[in-house]
């Protein structure tokens, strides 16, 4: 289940780094950010 | 190179940046304090020699056994359930650093849940450690740890945690809460295999004694009592009458037999030991704290819970004076000491006898510090 969980967060780390990069403005840019950095502790198992 | 890839690449080196900090100071808090063998420590076992399941995991933990010279009873003190409890903890430390059995085993555990020290809950505020300082002017510090397993280690938590030997269901995030999960079961949650292996320990080691230290927010209703299994009673309404002559106020709980998975309950259900849950009053805890930082946590006085107390909002006498760290863990400690001194009245066979605790009143007069050993 663990293993499950943390492909979800893999993924869904994934779409919002593309989000990041995709978005023309740089607010929503920094909001994609500030939702990437809590998932990427989790998927390095940090936090 | 597009304007909007120049913005995400700075925004990305900046998030990085943000990982990096946060994760060095999640990635300290894993790091475990020393505690300094005191005298009275002949051996440091692990948990998982009494359950091997949990050899090389987050909830393996120290356990000290304390052997008396004289044959005798024997009594478990487990601190560090709640690791944002930091009475419990303390006590336990000062037991191991102080303390010595004359007669019969002592065995102290002062991080029940281990994986619970290695990180904090989010949205708290709490501060990550505090510190005392010594007679020799040197530091201890300790950390401010979490009520649950870190999710690192047992994730993802379930909807509704049910407790395994009963059925009773709780909120999912009780999932990780040890004292949600005695007696523990060997192909449940990291939480139950601990918890699975104290019960293991208490039944190979034949403990006629189990306390189980912990601290309550002032509004919550079981607050500088001890909660006691029925066979406990007896026992227990010694140790609140000794307590009473040295002027400390003490209530007596019995354990609901509802309300499952706890020490109280399921240790006295489970095995043969006297189980017995005691509280303190920890302001930095609670709902109604003001400002979470290191100066609540030692001192425990706040403002806001004066003036909930003057609206008649607490179970707990709260004034000026706060409630101090070293009352908080005099308490714990002046009970441990007493219910030596009854199971040693109530079964001489099985004497507990003591030397070494620090006392209420010292405690006090002297503060915490003094009573902690330099760590090298």
């Amino acid at each position: 289940m663990k293993i499950l969980y943390l492909g979800i967060a893999a993924a869904i780390l994934a779409l919002t780094a593309w989000n990041l990069w995709t978005e023309k403005d740089w607010r929503k840019q920094a909001t994609a950010a500030m939702v990437a950095i809590p998932l990427l502790l989790r998927v390095l198992l940090i936090k | 190179m597009q304007k909007n890839h120049i913005s995400a690449a700075i925004i990305s080196i900046l998030t990085l940046a943000a990982c990096a900090v946060a994760g060095a100071s999640f990635l300290e808090h894993r790091k475990v304090e020393p505690i300094v063998r005191g005298p009275g420590v002949t051996e440091v076992v692990k948990l998982s020699a009494w359950y091997a399941g949990l050899a090389g995991t987050p909830a393996d933990t120290d356990v000290y056994v304390f052997r008396g010279q004289n044959p005798g009873g024997s009594m478990l003190v487990i601190g560090g359930t709640h690791p944002n409890e930091p009475s419990s903890f303390l006590s336990a430390v000062l037991l191991i650093e102080n303390a010595s059995a004359e007669s019969g085993t002592l065995y102290v555990i002062p991080r029940a849940n281990a994986s619970g020290f290695t990180h904090n809950d989010p949205q708290e505020g709490a501060p990550l450690a505090y510190s005392f300082t010594l007679p020799d002017g040197s530091k201890r510090t300790f950390r401010y740890g979490s009520r649950a397993t870190n999710p690192v280690h047992q994730w993802p938590d379930t909807d509704v945690y049910v407790h395994a030997a009963s059925g009773q269901t709780l909120s999912g995030n009780e999932t990780r809460n040890l004292n949600r999960g005695y007696p523990g079961r060997t192909d449940g949650t990291l939480t139950e295999k601990a918890c699975y292996g104290i019960t293991e320990m208490i039944r190979a080691e034949k403990i006629d004694l189990s306390i189980d230290l912990h601290e309550a927010s002032p509004e919550y209703p079981v607050i500088n009592a001890i909660v006691a299994h029925e066979r406990a009673m007896p026992i227990a309404s010694q140790v609140v009458l000794g307590l009473e002559f040295s002027d400390i106020t003490i209530g007596l709980e019995p354990s609901p037999k509802n309300l499952r998975g706890l020490t109280h309950r399921e240790l006295g259900d489970a095995t043969d030991t006297l189980a017995v849950l005691m509280e303190t009053a920890n302001p930095s805890q609670g709902r109604l704290r003001s400002r979470t930082d290191e100066a609540l946590v030692l001192t425990g006085k706040d403002p806001y819970y004066v003036k909930a107390q003057k609206l008649g909002r607490l179970y707990v006498p709260f004034d000026e004076k706060g409630h101090p760290i070293e009352e908080r863990v005099g308490r714990h400690l002046t009970a441990i000491g007493e219910f030596a001194f009854a199971m040693s009245g109530e079964y001489p066979d099985r004497p507990i006898e003591l030397s070494g605790v620090p006392g209420y009143d010292d405690l006090g007069a002297k503060g915490l510090g003094a009573f902690l050993r330099t760590a090298d």
